[in-house]
């Protein structure tokens, strides 16, 4: 029914064609949810549930500023994320995405994928239907400020493409200091949030810096499959008194810092969270298709940032996919400042088969953090360092700034400089490439 | 709640009682054979994968030893030391070992490209070097080292400096415990070309790796206790244990051909040396100049040092599930005695376990599980994987899990470490 996948290019999304899908769709969220009924007659509390300081109505809100473990837990931020499944297209076809009048457009390789969305705000009683379907890539950026008592509710609903499966699924937030077993989702070593049900996470922000989250259920399938996504913390430096003195650096409201320098120089203007990945489309496909997964013979060929191939990185509209038209791909690379800004770039990579080694050959860059850590030594010395490329293995992450005082203004680049990850599959001039517009 | 908790808080602290009478020195060392000199021989073996495969190995063993092995025996000497190692080859090609970072000379055997060799089918060969460094080292064959690497022909060599407890010579470098972890890959299809006689047919450059290991071993086998005997040729665990505030010496090989991003749960590390070489500012500094990371990038042929303590801070909520009238554990953030874990878990109903979940979020206890669950972590230990971050890399074959995956176990206070 979901025809997509023997079809590289995207042509053959006629009406007729995206009714029939419509109509699939909605067989399968009523059968989903006739699922889920059965289920919940055979065990009465099998529901979603969340736990949110302050939330009267279970939507992951804060609406009642009285409540009093809202009072016990004052800084308490609320979110709610679902694990599922749904449709994302790469960007080979050349990619000149087209908006059409019924919201689809024109993009490439359609792809079946495993991922999380973002339904802070939707009553419980919808969750089990809005989230089906819904995944989105990359996964919901997670930013939090340093002190925040994150409650992190995770909804489990299943993945629709595929009902022979009952895989939980977890949330890793990777690089959380002094992390707790219960929380840290190693499915191993702690639980798993199984189909219809809720697992809230909970997490103090002690530490700012660029993190990443995924599931690490099955990790090797459900990271490939696109359960991957942007988290960082904001240093509590920024919310210093006007005029705080930092070792003859003054802090004005309103600055933004990395880390908690005590001396301004992780100071930048604006923030660009850019995470790498890969998809390997046969693996894709056979996990839609229902056939062994290819393992051994991965091949990543869709090199991405933030879930995006080049020249779509540059978009900054959310893109649907043309599978149902839903937002699949929300995320824009593009990075855009003022001459004079300092630009921070929070560099990740979540592929599972790939370094990256992401240049800037046009605007220096300075490193100024690695692990959500300031590069410093053990007692301060200062360990930042100039370049113009990082290395990005898997599960690593830079605090990068580029000073662009004195540049000119204009388009400069950042991408690969493994060329051969220039590309969108078999398309050459795409994959991890991204433009700095300099205005 | 807490009530379900009580008989395994007495069990625990009847064990604590009893080890803190007998374990003084409860602290984890690198198992390996001590120097300075060391009777080599070069061999071929099998190894087996976690999946069941075996897989065709040249390696390093000890004379008089039932076998090769794989990595190599971890070389432990003490700084100053002359190291004389003694190598005799029963292959049936030419052999012979690289001690990168020191100045090796080599003696008898015959002339090779880099080093003197050992002939095929019996030739033998002396190297002797001063370790004049202390660290963590690599030694591999320096005979078509591509080849032979892969088919195994790799080690640990660790200096040990004059202060026991140090990785190098500053009390910043100091440790409680210390894990070796050397990282590799294999293509099986070329141990299958080996084994057959084809070395003509053997192209490195289409080399796929399809196996990844720690210590010679793929997950889960890397969790088994050293010198296991169902492993005989795969002797070295990678399974490590700590607990709260002590601290943990990461001593990362690149034993292969691949660079690997080697991920710690639970904290970071802070790198403190790279090639048995400190990263100092000058002397007297110790390792003023260590990077703190949640992912170690291994590249071939390196090795780093990194120290790792895990201390339970500012969770807000008390990891131990106490009272607020209760004692202090060792090391406790006093901020969160007492606090209640802020969320409710979901019922057993709704869940997936692991083998290593004690069925409770609290350390040293454990909870009720389903039939079947759980049974891996008696101790209530908090478990944290350590892992490639290359998932890839998490496979045996086309079987996940597997591969490049071991666990570093926090236990509670006073539970005994080997």
């Amino acid at each position: 029914m979901f025809r997509g996948l023997a079809s590289n290019s995207a042509s053959a999304c006629k009406g007729n064609e995206m009714i029939r899908r419509k109509i699939a769709r909605e067989s399968v969220l009523a059968a989903m949810v006739a699922t889920l009924a059965v289920g919940g007659a055979m065990s009465a509390s099998a529901e979603v549930y969340v736990q949110c300081p302050g939330d009267t109505d279970g939507d992951a809100v804060i609406d009642d500023p009285l409540d009093p473990e809202l009072l016990a837990h004052p800084n308490a931020v609320c979110m709610h994320l679902t694990s599922g499944d749904g449709f994302v297209n790469m960007s080979d076809v050349d990619a000149n995405p087209t908006l059409t009048p019924d919201g689809l457009v024109t993009r490439g390789r359609p792809q079946y994928m495993f991922g999380y969305s973002d339904l802070t705000g939707t009553p419980p009683e919808d969750i089990l239907v809005d989230g089906v379907l819904n995944a989105q890539y990359a996964a919901p950026t997670i930013a939090l400020a340093e002190g925040d008592e994150f409650y992190l509710a995770l909804s489990n609903v299943g993945m629709a493409m595929r009902p022979d499966l009952s895989d939980p699924h977890t949330i890793h937030w990777h690089g959380y200091p002094d992390a707790s077993a219960v929380f840290d989702g190693v499915p191993d070593a702690s639980i798993s949030i199984a189909m219809g049900n809720t697992l809230t996470y909970y997490h103090r922000a002690n530490d700012p810096g660029t993190f990443m989250y995924h599931c690490h259920v099955e990790a090797t399938e459900h990271m490939q499959m696109g359960m991957l996504g942007n988290l960082y913390v904001l240093a509590a430096q920024n919310e210093l008194p006007d005029g705080t003195d930092l070792n003859g650096f003054t802090h004005q409201a309103g600055n933004k810092y990395v880390y908690n320098d005590g001396d301004g120089s992780t100071y930048y203007d604006v923030e660009f969270p850019l995470q790498l990945s890969s998809f390997d489309p046969e693996f894709h496909d056979a996990s839609l298709l229902v056939q062994p997964l290819p393992f051994a013979e991965m091949n990543d060929t869709y090199p991405m940032i933030n879930g995006r191939g080049y020249p779509e990185t540059l978009i900054t509209q959310p893109l649907p996919n043309t599978e149902d038209g839903r937002i699949a791909q929300p995320q824009s690379s593009l990075v855009e400042a003022s001459a004079g800004d300092q630009v921070l770039l929070r560099i990740s990579n979540l592929s599972v088969t790939e370094f990256f080694t992401l240049s800037s050959p046009s605007l220096r860059m300075r490193v100024v953090g690695t692990g959500a850590h300031i590069l410093r030594g053990p007692d301060g010395k200062d360990l930042s360092y100039y370049t113009s490329s990082v290395t990005v293995g898997g599960g690593q992450a830079f605090d990068v700034i580029l000073d662009t005082t004195g540049v000119p203004p204009g388009r400069y680049f950042l991408y690969s400089s493994n060329l051969q990850f220039l590309s969108n599959n078999t398309e050459d001039r795409g994959g991890i490439m991204t433009e700095i517009r300099i205005n | 709640m807490k009530r379900r908790f009580r008989t395994s808080r007495v069990w625990a602290a009847c064990v604590g009682a009893l080890f803190a009478l007998v374990a003084s020195s409860a602290t984890a060392k690198v198992l390996g054979i001590e120097g300075p000199t060391f009777d080599l021989v070069a061999d071929d073996g099998y190894i087996t994968t976690g999946e069941g495969n075996t897989v065709f190995m040249w390696g390093y063993g000890e004379v008089g030893a039932s076998s090769m092995q794989y990595p190599g025996p971890t070389l432990i000497v003490d700084q100053g030391d002359t190291v004389v190692v003694n190598l005799t080859n029963t292959l049936p090609v030419n052999t012979s070992i690289t001690f990168p970072g020191h100045r090796v000379t080599s003696t008898g055997g015959v002339a090779g490209l880099i080093t003197n060799e050992a002939a095929a089918s019996g030739g033998t060969v002396q190297y002797s070097f001063e370790a004049i460094n202390p660290g963590t080292y690599i030694y591999y064959s320096g005979t078509d080292s591509g080849l032979q690497t892969e088919m195994g022909l790799v080690g640990a060599l660790i200096v040990r400096p004059a202060t026991a407890g140090r990785a190098y010579n500053h009390a910043n470098t100091s440790f409680d415990h210390e894990y070796l972890y050397v990282l590799s890959e294999i293509d099986d299809e070329i141990h299958d070309l080996v084994e057959a006689g084809k070395m003509a047919q053997v192209d490195m450059t289409a080399r796929k790796p399809r196996y990844w290991l720690i210590n010679g071993r793929t997950g889960p086998d890397t969790l088994f206790p050293s010198n296991a005997p169902f492993l005989p040729t795969q002797p070295y665990s990678s399974f490590s244990q700590t607990r709260p505030g002590e601290t943990v010496l990461i001593r990362v090989v690149g034993a292969g051909l691949d660079a690997h991003p080697y991920h710690t749960h639970g904290q970071n590390f802070r790198m403190i040396a790279r090639d048995g070489r400190m990263r100092t500012s000058g002397a007297g500094a110790g390792a003023d100049l260590g990077i703190s990371d949640f992912t170690l990038t291994a590249s071939p042929g390196q090795t780093y040092d990194a120290l790792w303590a895990w201390n339970g801070e500012g969770l807000g909520w008390d990891i131990y599930g106490h009272d607020v009238a209760d004692a202090l554990e060792p090391g406790e953030d006093p901020a969160d005695h007492g606090k209640p874990l802020p969320v409710q878990l979901p019922e057993n109903q709704f869940l997936a376990f692991g083998g290593f979940w004690s069925g409770s979020p609290f350390l040293g206890r454990d909870g009720l599980l389903p039939p079947g669950e759980g049974g891996l972590n008696p101790t209530g230990a908090f478990y944290y994987m350590w892992h490639s971050h290359t998932e890839l890399e998490l496979i045996n074959f086309d079987i996940f899990p597997g591969g490049m995956l071991t666990m570093m176990a926090v236990e509670p206070p006073g539970t005994p470490i080997p």
